[in-house]
Order: C-alpha cells, then structure tokens, then sequence
C-alpha cells in the first residue's frame, strides 16, 4: 500500500523525485498563511533526536528541497497534513 | 604497601576496565566507583567532596547551557551553510570550512558540545551533495581534538588542569598551546585531502544547489540570537580576562549562563537545563572520587615517586616521558580519567623537588588531547560522534578510525615532541 496525498496547488507546489534510500521534495509554499506551518514542521523534524529523518534545506521564495528518508516518508506526509499544506491524504 | 592502597587500586582497575569495555555505561560504572571509595572507608565523604573539581564541572554546565539556547537560533546550521556556499559547494572546500569550524568552535567551546552542533550539520550537507559522511566525520574528529588542544576551555583535559593549577590561565594555554596546535592542523589538513578528495566527489547540479540555499532563513529567531552572541562575545572575553579579574572559569562560564537565562526567560531555561550533558557531569563527579582513593591512600605519590626514580628527575626525560605516555595512554584509555590521575602525581612530582612543572603540564595536555586521536575511545568526544553516526546508519568501526587517527597522532605527537623540546627543554 502506498500513501498518497492531495494539495492545492494555489497553496503549496509538490514535487516529489525517489532515490534509493530517500524521496526528494521539491515544494514552493505559495500561501502566505502557510509559511509558519511549514517552519514549524522544520522545526519538529530538527528538534527530534533523529538527525537524517527530514533535511530540510531553504531557499528563497519560501522553496523547500527536503530529502526525506524512506522510513519517515509517512511522517513528513502527516505533518504537511497536520499543518494544513495538504488537503487529503489516503492509503491506497 | 597498606590494605586500603591495595582495595583503592583494585577498585580503580575494575572500574577503568569496565570504562573501556563499554559493557556498562561509564558514568554509571565510574559513580560506583566513587562510590565504593567512601562505602569501604577509603576515602570519607568530605574527602570525596572536596575532591570533586566544581571548577571543571561549572564551566562545563556554563557552556553547554550558553551553546544549546544559541544553537536553537540556527546560528551554527547558518555559519555551516554559509561556509559551504563560500566553498562554491566544492566538497573537498567544504571539508576542510567544516573542519576549521570544528577546530576553533572547539577551542572556544568545549569539545563535546562541538561535535553535537556540528554533526547533524554535517549529515545535512553530506546528504545534500550525496556524499559519504564518513570522511567528514573522521577529520571532524581529528580537527575537534586538535583544535581543542589550544585554549583552557576547549577539551576536558586541559579544563581540569587548568583548574588544578591556578598559574595556567586562560592566556597561558593560548600563549603555549595555540601555537602548536595551529601548526599541527595546518600539517594534517592537507593529509585529509589527499586521503579522502576521490572519496568525496559531487555533481555541478548538486553543488549548484548548495550555492542557491537562503542561509538567512536557518536563522530562526533574530533577537535570541543578538543576546546570545552578546552573552557569548561577554564570557569568551571573562575568558581572556579572568585572571585580571581574579575569577575562576566556572564563574564565568556560569555566569554567562545564567544572565542568558535572564534574558531569554523561563522556558528556554527548562529546554536547556534539560540539554545539559549530565550523563557527562556525573561521570567526571564519579571519577574525581575515584581517584581520589588513590590519592589520600598514597599510591599517587609512589607511582610519582617511581617515575621520578625512572627519569632521574630529568627534566626532559620527565616531560617526554609525560608527553608520550599521555598520548599512548589517552588513546586506548579515554583521556579524562588518565588525565584525573595523572594531575595530582604531577603535583607529586613538584613536592619531590622537581622544580619547574610546566613542560610537564604541557606534555601532558597536549599529549591526551592529542591522544585522543589515537582511537574511537580515546576521547569523549569521538565516541559521540561514532554514536550520533551509528544512529543515522552510518556506524564508525574502531578499526576503520584507527587506521586513519592512529597514525596521524603518532605524527602530531612527535610534532608536540620536537615543540616541547625546543620551547621548553632547552
């Protein structure tokens, strides 16, 4: 089963590109009631004690590349579903 | 030699053997240790106390509640990001910013708090360029060890001696030590290079995509961040001064501390609080209690009696000898319970007529920080490192250090021998 999402595109650009050992997520918060929620998910992933769950690395523009390994793919799905960047998420 | 001698040391070898061994956790094994000091009437409890190094252990907690709160700020993941753009997100450029990052965070820092900013850092930007961490996280080490080597504060061995012998202040390591480790470093960085430049190669894209990151938003909170290099620039300055003003390190690592406290409020003082390397605090309380077993029953005094009588009280025969013991045994023994017994049997020395004990201070600081590069346990520090990297998946084996650290500290340590000599023998 894999775990698929939906978002607004008008809210949050979504791009995802699989490697062996991560996912990397291209994503542009385009919303700007959005920005604090995407930080706050930064910060949830650096604060935990797990150092390589989910890197992020900013540019500008409010631009996101994550590097998200295999085994915390669900994590980062959930909490860009917690922070209301994504509208529906689903096991299929 | 009296029975309390003979328990006080066989005490001490089993708790070092199982220091080594890694069955236990050492501050557990070295509470106990302590512990059973005072339980057989070795040592008594005021005894104990007073044995306890409350300078070491302040300045330690001091910085490590300064550094969590302003690692929080994301001014380190900042000065990482900015030095690797600086790098043109060359790797090998990379490696050698990171590593002279480490190098003098350490001397300002401690080394334990080095490696626990600079690690996750590390991964961060390995992961990125798609490199392997390991080369970094070998030279972090080396260059955490090295750089640590220069100041009073910046690795547990010369915190304690610098607490022990209140002569050595805070220039007085930067006028003896930073010399020989700067030089030191300049000769084994270009030796990382060579080793691991083929290991650590990227693509244009990913370099590219190094050089496009927005390092100002790793910042997360700008006005934490003025008061914590306010309070960072003040106690690195208590640091330089604290002989003119006839304060002790602790005082003012603590002191830095707790007005950051002030400043930033009540629940950043129970995060931090909470950051603070206890496990680390209890194992040195743990050992300063251990060895002060040795200490009050005399064996301290024969084992420098001994190598006074080995040496002929030669100066340099001593400081030598000082040198490279310190560095053997600092790396196969972690160098902070060496150094805890080797500082009062120096001591011992001067009461036994040697006159002049700062070539022996000197050899014995840089040879267990330098030491410490020996093996994985050689220091605290490079066991946090192999643990933090062990956690990610990417475990450091002991042999797979050893044939990069081992070598390189035989050769930093003949260094330290050929500056020893010539600045202080002759």
């Amino acid at each position: 089963m894999t775990l698929t999402y939906r978002h607004n595109k008008e809210v949050i650009q979504i791009s995802e590109t699989p490697n062996v050992s991560d996912v990397e997520f291209d994503i542009k918060v385009l919303a700007e009631d959005k920005w604090a929620g995407i930080k706050e998910l930064q910060r949830t992933f650096e604060d935990n004690d797990v150092h390589t769950d989910v890197l992020f690395y900013p540019y500008e523009n409010h631009h996101y590349k994550v590097i998200v390994r295999i085994d915390y793919y669900a994590d980062f799905i959930l909490g860009l579903m917690k922070h209301h960047l994504l509208e529906s998420v689903e096991w299929v | 030699m009296e029975q309390q001698a003979i328990l006080a040391i066989g005490i001490f070898l089993v708790i070092y053997a199982l220091i080594i061994s890694e069955k236990i956790h050492r501050t557990i094994v070295a509470m106990i240790g302590g512990l059973l000091m005072v339980l057989l009437g070795i040592v008594d409890q005021e005894t104990a106390i007073h044995h306890i190094d409350f300078n070491t252990l302040g300045l330690l907690i001091g910085m490590m509640i300064i550094v969590s709160i302003t690692a929080d700020t994301g001014l380190f993941k900042y000065i990482a990001v900015w030095s690797a753009k600086k790098s043109k997100g060359d790797p090998v450029r990379i490696m050698i910013s990171l590593s002279i990052i480490t190098a003098v965070g350490s001397a300002l820092l401690d080394n334990v708090t080095t490696v626990l900013l600079m690690v996750p850092v590390t991964f961060s930007i390995t992961r990125q360029l798609r490199v392997p961490p390991m080369p970094y996280l070998i030279t972090m080490i080396i260059a955490c060890n090295v750089g640590g080597t220069a100041t009073l504060i910046g690795d547990p061995p010369n915190i304690m001696i610098g607490s022990a012998v209140p002569e050595l202040t805070f220039m007085a390591f930067i006028y003896n030590l930073a010399p020989i480790a700067i030089i030191i470093f300049a000769v084994i960085l270009p030796i990382f290079v060579l080793l691991f430049r083929k290991q650590i190669q990227t693509t244009p894209e990913l370099k590219q995509s190094i050089m496009e990151m927005d390092e100002k938003e790793l910042i997360t909170d700008h006005k934490m961040l003025r008061k914590c290099l306010a309070v960072l620039g003040l106690t690195i300055l208590g640091f330089f001064l604290h002989q003119l003003l006839h304060l002790e390190s602790a005082t003012v690592a603590l002191a830095g501390a707790f007005l950051l406290l002030l400043l930033t409020g009540e629940h950043v003082m129970e995060v931090a609080l909470t950051r603070v390397e206890w496990l680390t605090i209890f194992f040195f309380v743990g050992l300063f209690v251990l060895v002060s077993g040795l200490i009050e029953t005399g064996v301290i005094s024969q084992l420098a009696a001994q190598a006074i009588e080995l040496t002929n009280g030669d100066p340099v025969a001593t400081a030598l000898l000082i040198l490279w013991l310190s560095a053997i045994a600092s790396a196969f023994v972690d160098n902070i319970p060496f150094v805890a017994t080797m500082i009062p049997m120096i001591k011992e020395m001067g009461n036994m007529g040697i006159a002049n004990l700062e070539p022996l201070w000197w050899s014995l600081a840089l040879g267990a920080c330098l030491g410490g590069n020996g093996t994985l346990i050689g220091a605290s520090a490079n066991l946090i490192v192999a643990g933090m990297a062990g956690k990610e998946g990417h475990p450091i084996k002991f042999m797979t250090f050893f044939k990069y650290g081992f070598p390189i500290m035989i050769l930093t340590v003949l260094i330290a021998t050929v500056y020893v000599y010539f600045r202080y023998l002759i």
